[in-house]
């Protein structure tokens, strides 16, 4: 592959990229959307309920099935219902959306259990009720503890998203195999998008730190941070 | 259903094996590389652990899928023909390192100094108070993390059939195509990696249970041990040790 045959391809690389961070995109704001909700009544619900066992079946499905087998399920699987239709793109913003709604909702439940449960008793005491204790004292908090998770999933779903090269979509991973099939170059191209979706992570990663840093609270910790804090540790 | 299931058994079976094959020979690669890559980044001298964190940030901001790809198109082109199965393992071990060389990190990052120094004092080397004293309890501390990797790792081995492997997935395909029964298919593949990943994930609970040092029994499992197992099953999901 020539300097001339990468100029003439970047663009394209480039769309791809984009078609790529727009999936992200997608999926995670639609996992915030139903992750956050699930989440919440995953810690407030008392467990032998019937709507806790079918939140455990979608967690166990959308977080035990493999991406791939997701994707394939949602796209063929609905595709063969007779007069359903479904776009590869819509296919995948679906399957990972879910997949993220319940990789988040054990994120979010796990931040909620974080905040202390002082802090419940001190809003109660102070006569609040209980929606304005999770919207003022919980939800705040519970939100910058799962910052750090969403970076990470960030990073897991943008990883993903390769995966929607199998039912065609054309986002980088498409591209990178497409140029490498123009270009009968088996090495350049994957080594390329290989690069740009390192970059993608960096900068994604680097753009939850700063929200991190941005959003934080001096002081705001968990009992375990401070006593980790605490303690001298190697080396 | 189940008499379509039971039509396509024979089929599935021989891609799970390839499924299983494939676990069984990249997860201890994985662990060995965690183990390494994260010695070397926390002791080894500043080269080393420059190398090592550059291995950690390549292999886990790249996605696995490209990964496959580069093992298996790009090296032939530099000499190294690997075979798809070859090429899986490489690329799910070197992927696997990274991440579980993350987690053994924070656990040794997590010992106490004090236990360094206890060690100096009872005139251990350096390498003997790492290997006797600190990685013992780091590899203890770091199951939970090293089990969700194994577990996702389970996973990710679908990714297998997109460098033409005919593993679990990729048997599942072969038959939707035929039979044009994609939905029943993809869901009797999918439960078929759910129970594969809640058998793991229960017996590395059991694990992690009998190697914490409060619950100290011998191994295989001593009599009694039914309920507790329970209660540190409760445990671990409150804080968020080995999921699924």
């Amino acid at each position: 592959m020539t300097t001339a045959d990468l100029l003439t391809a970047l663009p394209g690389l480039m769309r791809g990229a984009g078609m790529t961070l727009l999936i992200v995109l997608i999926a995670i704001a639609g996992g915030i959307a139903l992750g956050l909700p699930l989440g919440t009544l995953w810690s407030a619900l008392p467990s032998r309920r019937l709507l806790r066992s079918l939140l455990w079946l979608f967690d166990r499905v959308f977080r035990g099935f493999p991406a791939l087998v997701l994707l394939f399920l949602v796209y063929f699987g609905v595709g063969s219902i007779p007069g359903m239709r479904i776009s590869p793109f819509a296919a995948v913003a679906l399957a990972l959306g879910l997949r993220s709604a319940a990789y988040q909702s054990q994120l979010f439940r796990a931040a909620l259990e974080m905040v202390d449960k002082g802090q419940r008793d001190a809003a109660a005491s102070l006569g609040l009720s209980g929606t304005a204790t999770f919207i003022h004292i919980l939800l705040p908090q519970a939100l910058r503890f799962s910052l750090p998770g969403l970076a990470n999933e960030y990073s897991v779903v943008l990883k993903d998203s390769a995966l929607a090269f199998a039912v065609g979509v054309v986002e980088l991973m498409s591209r990178g195999k497409f140029l490498s099939m123009a270009t009968k170059d088996t090495a350049t191209p994957y080594l390329l998008i290989a690069a740009m979706y390192w970059v993608l992570t960096q900068l994604g990663v680097t753009f939850f730190r700063q929200i991190e840093q941005r959003r934080r609270i001096p002081g705001l910790g968990t009992h375990a941070s401070q006593s980790r804090a605490n303690r001298g540790t190697q080396p | 259903m189940i008499r379509f299931f039971l039509d396509i058994l024979p089929e599935l079976g021989a891609g799970l094996a390839v499924t299983l094959k494939l676990i069984v020979c990249s997860v201890p690669l994985g662990v060995l590389m965690g183990v390494i890559v994260a010695m070397s980044r926390t002791y080894g001298p500043r080269p080393v652990r420059f190398l090592a964190a550059s291995y950690q940030s390549v292999f886990r901001g790249v996605p696995l899928l490209v990964q496959l790809f580069i093992l298996y198109y790009t090296l032939p082109r530099f000499g190294l023909l690997l075979s798809p199965f070859a090429a899986a393992v490489a690329g799910f071990g070197l992927c696997s390192g990274a991440y579980h060389s993350e987690y053994i990190r924070s656990a040794l990052l997590s010992i106490p100094t004090s236990q360094m120094e206890a060690a100096y004092a009872l005139g251990m080397k350096k390498i003997t108070a790492i290997r006797r004293v600190i990685l013992p309890q780091a590899l203890r501390r770091s199951l939970g993390g090293c089990g969700n990797e194994i577990v996702s790792l389970i996973k990710y081995s679908s990714l297998a059939y997109l460098v033409t492997l005919v593993d679990l997935t990729g048997a599942g395909k072969q038959i939707a195509y035929r039979s044009f029964r994609f939905f029943e298919t993809f869901l009797i593949v999918g439960l078929i990696y759910l129970a594969m990943v809640a058998v793991t994930s229960s017996g590395l609970r059991a694990l992690e249970f009998h190697l914490d040092p409060e619950h100290a029994r011998p191994w295989p499992l001593a009599r009694g041990t039914a309920r507790p197992i329970r209660r540190s099953r409760k445990f671990a999901s409150k804080e968020g040790h080995i999921e699924s």
